[in-house]
């Protein structure tokens, strides 16, 4: 536990040096990663031996005299962990060239500062054992990452996504209270482990309550709205955490309440299962639908946080009908989900950021030829995407496959689990053919065609800090895929803190990681096969090159390429009830027709209900009470006066 | 014999009264000095006085000096600077103001002996001047317009609190200690209320603070 207060403290330590030093623009940024790099390192360190299957390590001090503080490190904390200490450092490498503007080094130095505030209170969460601790800390969580979303605060859009986020964010907090409250009220203990001692009645409460709260940080989709307005606002390579690693802390909060409810009832694995398909099918839909590079990779994240959902409600069906195989699986697959949209949506955000930067264009229709300029970006990016689709030979392929595994395990269950399985099984599919298709737009669009505006035709490759993350990314993404046994294992490893899990023997366990090795292997091998035999037959032929989608004619145009609404709308239309779409169309009356126009744009269902059925109504109702606030300052005092006396009198 | 601390007391009651009924904000300001003198001596001049310590001493100096001279020069240095012209405009006449001051002195005793503590002697009268000190305070607060009259009236305020501290501690200076904290956070008071004032009024052109309610959305 040394080595991991040790590692925290150096990040801390790290924005502080930030802050100190941050006249010396490039000296502050190069010490600050390196102490950066260096506290994740050791934060690495001290969680490799629990990671190996060591014991749990804790670490607890009293806070003003009346409270315990404690925080362990178990090896479900040590999974979670995991991403933190892997992911941040590259985030943080990334900013290097990313954030060039020397002329801000104050708001830079203070960016740097929270965003190792956020991943020290990451940590801290993932390892609090208590409920004052884990409410500290969430809090200190909650915070530091609006104060990284304000970064850019004198352009409206941003304050306004951050006064969204904070809104979001501490209802859910107001949530996770609640449920803490009556579990103290319930158990009289502070600590998690006397969680399991509660009625029934009040545990479903407590899961539900939890799950409001722990749902809006990870963005679940009626509570996902701070996600498409946050995302775009924040720099990217604050997005890439906040995507790729805060938003897990949300999943880990429900993993950790599970655990130590020990609730094995149906409606739990039921509620969390349908909450996975509408965050996972809506998600993806208005991924598609959407013509922002960085609101759409938001609306990815809620449909990964669906698949993630989709495995824990197979997980906890099969624990509540005693199906320990189908239970382990599916747990494993959404564990792994987990690791693996951490790294595959960082790497995205980074690509997203890196063209962002070069071009300054985010909307999908300026963009367009970047593969042959940024080639790194392009290529990196190619196989972020082809990873979240879930195809092989890479890690997304890996986790969502273990999902789909414990799905086919409970179909053979009977009633209404099956009912359940089956639809998720179907939604999961569903996701899966949509995400391509949303995928295929996003590189299609932006990396490959010709360029639609001059400045992405000229933008260049961005500098090796930028490149060398999203490579490393990349290539772990590949490496998972390619070698899945040891994370699998991992995740494996992870659950045992589920107590009402018995988890599948090791033998299938590997055989299952076997074949998966060896299917992506094998779509590896195929691949290569088929690059190596295009250039051996067009080895003598002589080749040409024109302009992509130029159809032949003489002088093609980049207008005539798919946009990104052509390209998605008809999928987008098929969902329409359950999304808004506005076109404002001038349509063309003549035979020589002028100049016409043709706009479209999506709503978020969610977004509209929630300003037509409840911001309004309140609005009203409160503007009703306007009359209180008359702007008197002799009257105001009188209301403190009114209230003194009433507290004398009544109390 | 001519017992001091009740004179003290009935000096401070009459300022009271006089505050409520004076007309002009540099006549106010003076009676606040006045008031504020009396109030710190009061502590000392109570009959089961022990000896005093030197710091006890220079505390109540200090006291004297903040209360007496500081934050009453301030002020004054504030109506004179921003040339606020010197009446001061009540919503509630004078006259009825020194009515309702009397009327509030009968309620205070009212108060004081249905609270039934076991006072020292002599403290209950230090009781009910301090309750008649606080809600005078508050009523100067309500029942004028201008910015500078609801900073004297949180000035009375506080005046009735160190009372009231006075009437229901055992003597000892240590425990005005805390009683010196709220006087640190009337200073504050005091100077932020001078920077408002200015920002009234080279807004509004005026102190009044009617005016603020054209501020609110």
């Amino acid at each position: 536990m040394d080595t991991f207060l040790l590692s925290l403290t150096v990040l801390f330590a790290g924005g502080m040096f930030a802050l100190i030093a941050h006249r010396q623009f490039s000296l502050m940024k190069a010490g600050y990663i390196a102490i950066t790099v260096a506290g994740s390192l050791m934060g690495l360190s001290a969680i490799w031996p629990t990671l190996q299957g060591g014991s749990p390590v804790s670490f607890s001090t009293t806070w003003l005299h009346l409270f315990t503080l404690s925080f362990t490190v178990d090896s479900l904390s040590a999974f979670f962990l995991l991403p933190i200490f892997a992911i941040c450092p590259l985030a943080v490498l990334y900013s290097f060239h990313y954030m060039e503007n020397s002329e801000q080094c104050g708001r830079v130095a203070a960016n740097y500062f929270f965003l190792n505030v956020l991943v020290v209170s990451m940590a801290l969460v993932a390892s609090a054992d208590n409920l004052i601790g884990f409410a500290l800390v969430w809090e200190l969580m909650s915070l530091s990452s609006f104060f990284l979303v304000m970064y850019e605060y004198q352009k409206e859009a941003t304050r306004k996504a951050g006064y969204i986020y904070f809104i979001f964010t501490h209802v859910g907090a107001l949530c996770i209270f609640a449920a803490f409250a009556l579990a103290y009220s319930s158990t009289g203990s502070y600590d998690f482990a006397s969680f399991a001692d509660m009625p029934a009645k009040v545990k479903a409460i407590v899961f539900f309550l939890a799950l409001a709260g722990f749902g809006s940080k990870a963005g679940i989709f009626p509570m996902h709205m701070w996600l498409p307005h946050a995302h775009p606002a924040a720099p990217s390579h604050i997005s890439a955490v906040m995507s790729g690693v805060m938003i897990k802390m949300g999943i880990y909060g429900i993993f950790r309440l599970y655990a130590s409810l020990g609730v094995t009832d149906l409606i739990f694995g039921e509620v969390v299962l349908c909450l996975g398909i509408i965050s996972g099918i809506l998600g993806v839909v208005y991924a598609i639908g959407n013509q922002d590079l960085k609101k759409l990779l938001a609306y990815s994240s809620v449909e990964n946080i669906g698949i993630i959902l989709i495995g824990m409600g197979i997980g906890m069906i099969g624990v509540a009908s005693g199906n320990m195989v189908m239970a382990s699986f599916a747990f494993a697959g959404a564990l792994l989900h987990v690791l693996n949209h951490s790294i595959f949506k960082t790497l995205l955000f980074l690509g997203a950021g890196a063209v962002l930067h070069k071009t300054g264009g985010k909307h999908l229709d300026l963009l367009g030829g970047l593969m042959k300029k940024m080639p790194t970006t392009g290529k990196t990016f190619l196989i972020g995407s082809v990873s979240i689709s879930g195809l092989p030979p890479t890690n997304g392929y890996v986790g969502e496959f273990l999902i789909y595994y414990g799905a086919f395990h409970g179909l053979t269950l009977g009633g209404s689990s099956f009912l359940f399985v089956m639809l998720a099984i179907i939604s999961l599919a569903i996701i899966g053919g949509l995400a391509v298709a949303c995928f295929s737009k996003v590189v299609g669009m932006v990396f490959l065609g010709e360029p639609r505006t001059e400045k992405a035709a000229t933008a260049t490759e961005a500098g090796f800090s930028v490149t060398l993350p999203m490579i490393v990314l990349a290539a772990a993404s590949i490496f998972i895929g390619l070698f899945p046994e040891p994370f699998i294992n991992l995740v494996f490893l992870g659950l045992n803190g589920i107590k009402s899990l018995q988890l599948v023997g090791p033998e299938e366990v590997a055989i299952v990681a076997g074949n998966l090795a060896f299917i992506a292997r094998l779509f590896l091998a195929i691949f290569l096969l088929s690059v190596a035999l295009r250039k051996l037959f067009y080895l003598k032929k002589e080749i040409v090159r024109g302009a992509t989608w130029g159809c032949g004619f003489t002088q093609p145009t980049v207008k005539i390429q798919y946009t990104g609404t052509s390209y998605g709308m008809s999928i987008v239309d098929f969902f329409r009830p359950f999304v808004r779409i506005r076109t404002s169309y001038s349509g063309i009356t003549r035979i020589f027709p002028g100049r016409t126009t043709y706009e479209s744009r999506i709503d978020d269902i969610a977004e509209i209900t929630l300003m037509d059925r409840i911001v309004s109504p309140l609005l009203y109702l409160l503007g009703k009470l306007r009359w209180i606030q008359h702007g008197h300052i002799q009257l105001y005092i009188g209301y403190i006066i009114v209230t003194i006396i009433a507290l004398l009198l009544f109390i | 014999m001519i017992n001091i601390s009740q004179s003290i007391l009935v000096i401070t009651l009459l300022s009271v009264l006089l505050s409520l009924g004076s007309t002009r904000l540099t006549s106010l300001v003076k009676i606040m000095a006045l008031q504020g003198v009396m109030v710190s001596l009061t502590p000392l001049f109570l009959k089961d006085h022990g000896s005093f310590g030197s710091g006890a001493i220079i505390f109540f100096q200090i006291m004297i000096l903040i209360k007496g001279l500081l934050i009453p020069g301030l002020l004054y240095m504030a109506v004179k600077r921003i040339a606020i012209k010197r009446d001061i405009e009540p919503f509630i006449g004078y006259h009825a103001s020194i009515l309702s001051g009397l009327a509030i002195i009968l309620v205070s005793v009212f108060i004081t002996n249905s609270l039934r503590l076991t006072l020292p002697a002599g403290h209950d009268i230090v009781l009910i001047t301090a309750i008649t000190t606080m809600a005078s305070g508050f009523f100067l607060m309500m029942a004028r317009s201008k910015a500078i009259t609801q900073v004297i009236g949180y000035l009375m305020l506080e005046n009735g609190i160190y009372l009231i501290g006075t009437a229901l501690t055992k003597h000892s200076h240590t425990l005005y200690v805390v009683e010196f904290g709220v006087l640190l956070d009337l200073l504050v008071g005091v100077m932020i209320m001078g920077i408002i004032l200015h920002n009234i009024n080279s807004a509004f052109d005026d102190v009044d603070t009617t005016l603020l309610g054209r501020l609110k959305d």
